[in-house]
């Protein structure tokens, strides 16, 4: 993959990371897993300390064909992968101020009111992770986790309204040709930021470095940081250098858009993109991203 | 929607902020999975007093017969939204979201909201029905938002009819037009009783101390409306300009009590106010 490029990492970036979670096959259906994670889970995790932003996005149960129509779906995609949606049911994106929150985010902190004030709450932990998502055979506390870190470049600011977005997520794998991000930040995002309909679009690029979000996150002895878990991330990696996010209110909205200006972003993503595909996901706020600076009290 | 505010005072034990941590943390983690919940907002009084966001001079002449004890009485509220009374009644039972070791299980602390109200509060939460006017849909940016809250009183020789359509009328016309505003939604406190059923029948609220606490509360302000806005400096900004001059007329026919509050919005799960889809979703 080329390497991300100084000018697209500012200073003031936030720490994202995208964690593509598979769920756990034997006890929980795609819907099962929907309760589970953004449910239980999200119960818990929303606590990780200094957590910024929080979003857990989850495959829709529509296909796109149905969605957007298959000779849609067939116009836009350039050598989509067949198999992609077995790698992962759902993917948290989470939203840090920098690597050492993210790689603090799990020491605890008081948010339970008892008897004796405010304490750190003894029943937290998130233990319930090797039976929602995909678990590991030979190591019954761990599943198989794939925590990308993403360097993000907003097109348009995210707006959201009191009822549920359409939301897709654009992944693409780039040509190793020079100038590949260079145009899909100016020349491709011109185009984009035109879009009225359009609710936000933030373009997000993989770190190069596919064990930016793992380290010091994840033991060093645990499946992650093992060859078979390194194996396993490089293999899933090698899909995609990248995701477009797109929010528009509906898919008709996203058609309309893309219907004006087709004809010139696919004449970009022929010759920027090796490959590139759309997926719908359900997007579940669970802490509203605040890319204001923190304020001084306990805030989601 | 069905749309409940349920206002809270903090347990003596806590300090604000600590209080902060405790509902937008641990408490906040059950509320959001409620069943069937489509909307859930806690609202936490700030630590900088209006005069300090907007000026003295504005707040003084924004102002008017503000209560002197009124931040002694709650510290933050909640909005809960349900697309039915029956949802809301049926909300505080298990949910169905608990990884277990056969599959999904039921999760019997949901029903029981964290089972830290007692620790939580200092009596039972003054929770009411509201009708909401949308006056503007509100539009979440990534970044906090300052909130204004607008409390009013009718005055005695305005019917309740008119207090409303002029409130949500002639003035919300001119106020959702500020630069900045990012949404603009009026509510009106309805006698609908959302307590009885919500809340145990031994709980403090339903006391003669109780009912007579969340009366004088009740007896300060019949609406409120909730200002969404990038800055503060909007709302200066706008309230100092000649275009929104009129508003302190309106105010002068419309209000008998008028006093405003910051608050921190935690949004634990987004409104939504288009039909459920048919899976889990928040």
């Amino acid at each position: 993959m080329i390497p991300c490029p100084e000018w697209l990492l500012s200073d003031e970036e936030l720490f994202k990371v995208f964690a593509f979670l598979k769920r756990n096959t034997d006890l929980l259906s795609h819907d099962d897993y929907r309760a589970a994670h953004v449910g239980y889970h999200c119960g818990q995790s929303r606590r990780l300390k200094d957590i910024r932003g929080y979003l857990v996005n989850i495959w829709s149960n529509t296909s796109l064909g149905i969605r957007l129509g298959t000779e849609w779906v067939d116009a836009l995609n350039i050598n989509a992968p067949e198999d992609f949606l077995q790698w992962w049911d759902g993917f948290p994106e989470v939203y840090f101020d920098n690597q050492e929150a993210w790689i603090n985010a799990v020491m605890l902190e008081p948010t339970r009111a008892t008897a004796e004030g405010l304490v750190i709450d003894p029943d937290w932990n998130l233990d319930d992770c090797p039976r929602i998502f995909d678990p590991v055979p030979d190591r019954p506390q761990e599943f198989k986790p794939c925590h990308l870190r993403m360097h993000e470049h907003v097109l348009l600011p995210v707006l959201r309204t009191e009822r549920k977005a359409f939301k897709l997520m654009h992944f693409f794998k780039l040509k190793d040709v020079t100038g590949g991000k260079q145009t899909l930040v100016s020349d491709y995002a011109s185009v984009v930021a035109k879009w009225h309909e359009c609710q936000g679009c933030i373009v997000n690029f993989r770190d190069s470095d596919l064990d930016a979000a793992m380290r010091g996150f994840y033991p060093e002895e645990s499946w992650g940081h093992s060859p078979a878990g390194q194996a396993h991330r490089a293999e899933f990696c090698d899909f995609f250098d990248g995701a477009i996010e797109y929010h528009f209110l509906s898919s008709e909205d996203f058609l309309n858009a893309r219907r004006r200006d087709h004809e010139a972003l696919y004449a970009i993503e022929q010759r920027i993109f090796s490959s590139c595909w759309y997926v719908e996901v359900d997007e579940n706020l669970v802490v509203l991203p605040n890319r204001n600076p923190a304020p001084a009290f306990y805030f989601r | 929607m069905l749309k409940v505010l349920g206002f809270v005072k903090r347990n003596s034990k806590l300090s604000h902020d600590e209080y902060r941590a405790g509902h937008v943390g641990y408490h906040n983690s059950f509320g959001r999975r409620l069943n069937h919940i489509r909307g859930y907002l806690l609202n936490v009084a700030s630590n900088t007093p209006v005069v300090n966001s907007l000026g003295k001079d504005l707040v003084h002449r924004l102002t008017r017969n503000e209560p002197e004890d009124f931040d002694n009485q709650w510290d933050g509220w909640g909005q809960l939204m349900f697309d039915t009374f029956e949802d809301y009644l049926a909300a505080r039972s298990p949910a169905r979201d608990f990884p277990g070791e056969l599959g999904l299980q039921m999760d019997p602390m949901v029903g029981k909201l964290g089972d830290d109200l007692d620790e939580l509060y200092a009596g039972t939460p003054f929770q009411f029905q509201v009708e909401e006017f949308i006056s503007r849909p509100v539009v979440r940016p990534e970044r906090k938002l300052f909130k204004l809250v607008q409390f009013g009183q009718r005055p005695v020789e305005l019917p309740i009819e008119l207090f409303r359509a002029y409130w949500t009328g002639r003035y919300a016309s001119l106020a959702s037009t500020m630069p900045g505003l990012r949404g603009l939604i009026i509510n009106f406190r309805t006698p609908l009783d959302v307590m009885s059923k919500f809340f145990a029948p031994d709980a403090e609220g339903f006391t003669l101390a109780g009912i007579e606490r969340r009366q004088d509360f009740y007896s300060l302000w019949d609406g409120m409306a909730e200002y969404w806005f990038d800055s503060e400096e909007n709302y200066v900004r706008a309230r100092s300009s000649k275009p929104f001059e009129p508003l302190y007329a309106l105010e002068q026919k419309l209000f008998s009590r008028l006093f405003y509050r910051e608050v921190d919005e935690t949004v634990a799960v987004l409104p939504k106010r288009d039909p459920a889809p048919d899976f889990y979703h928040r």
